[in-house]
C-alpha cells in the first residue's frame, strides 16, 4: 500500500479532530493518510458516546485553558499533553474490526521495538510496555474508510490529568488516581527521551514496517484544507457537538 | 438514585473499568425518553442514537428485546446488550 504521511505540528483539538474527518471523507478519492501531530494548547477529547458534563471538569479546563472537544470515534476520555498523536485513515481491512485494531496498533509496537521497548496489545484499544499502558486508540468507519487515531505518550502527570478529568464516583477519587499511576507508563518513565519531531519519525517507520506500505510525504490537498476548515467551524468547535451528550 | 424531572439513572460496569450509563425518564412502566452514554465502542455508532430512539415509549418489560434486536448485527467492543439492559433496569428499580 502506497501511504500519504503529514509529519503535523501541535494544532488546536477541533482543527486536529476537523482534520482527521476531512482526511477520511476524501479517503476514497485521495487514497490512505498516516499523519502524526500534537495538541497546542493542550486539551482533553471525549469519547464519541461520552457526557462533556459527567467527565470533564470544565472550571478546571477554562482555568488551565485547556481546550475540550468531542471525537467522532468511542472510548473514553483523554488528556493531550506530552504526547504523538497518529491518525491513519484507509479502507477496512476484512475481518473484525478488532482484527483491524491489532493491524494498526502493530505500527506502534514496531515503532517502539525500534527504540528497544517491547510493548504489545492490551484488551480493547490499548498498548502495554511492563503491564503498563502507553497508548490508547480509538477507530471509527465511515465514509467507506476506515479511522483510527491513538496516542502515545511522551510524558504523563496523572494528577494534572485528574484535576482535568472527572471520575464516575468520586469517593473512589484518591483510589482511582492511585491505580492509574500504578497503570500508566510513559517514553520518559521508560528512560527514553525523546523530541515530538524524533519520535513521530520512528512511530512512521514502525507503521511502514507493520502495514508494509511505501511511505511518501504529500502536502495536504487544497480540498482536504477546506473540508477541515468547513468541519472545525460548523462541527468541532460547536456546542451542539461538544455536548451532545 | 433520581435526578431532575423524574428521571433517574442506571450504570453497568464493563470489562476493564469501562462503564455505561443510562438516563431514563419512566411514565408509568414505559419510557419516555432515554440517553446512553459511556466510554465504549460499538459500530455502527449510530446504533446508539437508533437504541434510543426505538426505547422511547416502549415497555420496560419489553428492553430486553429490543435492544437484542438492535444491536444483533453490529459490532461492539466492551459492551454487550446485557449491559444496556441492565443499565435500564438498574434505572427502573431506582425510580421513585
Amino acid at each position: 500500500m502506497d501511504l500519504r504521511v503529514i509529519f503535523d505540528h501541535k494544532n488546536r483539538a477541533f482543527w486536529n479532530m476537523a482534520l482527521d474527518e476531512a482526511l477520511l471523507k476524501n479517503m476514497k478519492y485521495y487514497g490512505p493518510t498516516l499523519r502524526f501531530y500534537g495538541w497546542s494548547p493542550p486539551a482533553i477529547s471525549i469519547g464519541y458516546f461520552q457526557s462533556l458534563k459527567e467527565n470533564v471538569n470544565l472550571d478546571e479546563t477554562r482555568r488551565r485553558k485547556v481546550d475540550v472537544v468531542r471525537r467522532i470515534t468511542g472510548g473514553g476520555a483523554v488528556y493531550h499533553k506530552w504526547e504523538v498523536t497518529y491518525s491513519i485513515v484507509m479502507s477496512p481491512p476484512s475481518g473484525k474490526i478488532l482484527d483491524s485494531y491489532r493491524l494498526i496498533e502493530r505500527g506502534i509496537i514496531e515503532g517502539l521495538k525500534s527504540i528497544g521497548i517491547e510493548a504489545r496489545y492490551s484488551g480493547i484499544n490499548d498498548i502495554i510496555v511492563g503491564g503498563r499502558k502507553i497508548s490508547g486508540n480509538a477507530q471509527t468507519r465511515k465514509y467507506g474508510g476506515l479511522l483510527q487515531h491513538g496516542t502515545i505518550l511522551m510524558d504523563v502527570n496523572v494528577d494534572e490529568m485528574f484535576s482535568l478529568l472527572k471520575v464516575p464516583e468520586e469517593k473512589m477519587r484518591d483510589k482511582i488516581i492511585r491505580d492509574v499511576k500504578e497503570r500508566v507508563t510513559s517514553l520518559r518513565h521508560l528512560g527514553k527521551l525523546i523530541e515530538f519531531e524524533e519520535l513521530q519519525k520512528i512511530l512512521a517507520e514502525g507503521f511502514k514496517k507493520a502495514l508494509n506500505a511505501r511511505l511518501y510525504e504529500e502536502k495536504i490537498d487544497k480540498k482536504i484544507i477546506k473540508d477541515a476548515r468547513d468541519l472545525e467551524e460548523k462541527k468541532y468547535a460547536r456546542r451542539e457537538w461538544n455536548y451532545k451528550r | 438514585m433520581q435526578g431532575e424531572s423524574g428521571i433517574t439513572r442506571g450504570e453497568a460496569i464493563l470489562k476493564r473499568g469501562k462503564l455505561l450509563r443510562v438516563w431514563v425518564e419512566f411514565v408509568g412502566d414505559e419510557i419516555k425518553n432515554v440517553k446512553i452514554t459511556g466510554d465504549f465502542f460499538i459500530y455502527p455508532e449510530d446504533t446508539v442514537e437508533v437504541l434510543e430512539k426505538e426505547l422511547k415509549g416502549k415497555k420496560i418489560k419489553d428492553v430486553q428485546g429490543i435492544v437484542e434486536n438492535v444491536m444483533r448485527n453490529c459490532e461492539y467492543i466492551g459492551i454487550e446488550p446485557k449491559h444496556i439492559v441492565e443499565a435500564v433496569e438498574l434505572a427502573w428499580k431506582r425510580r421513585k
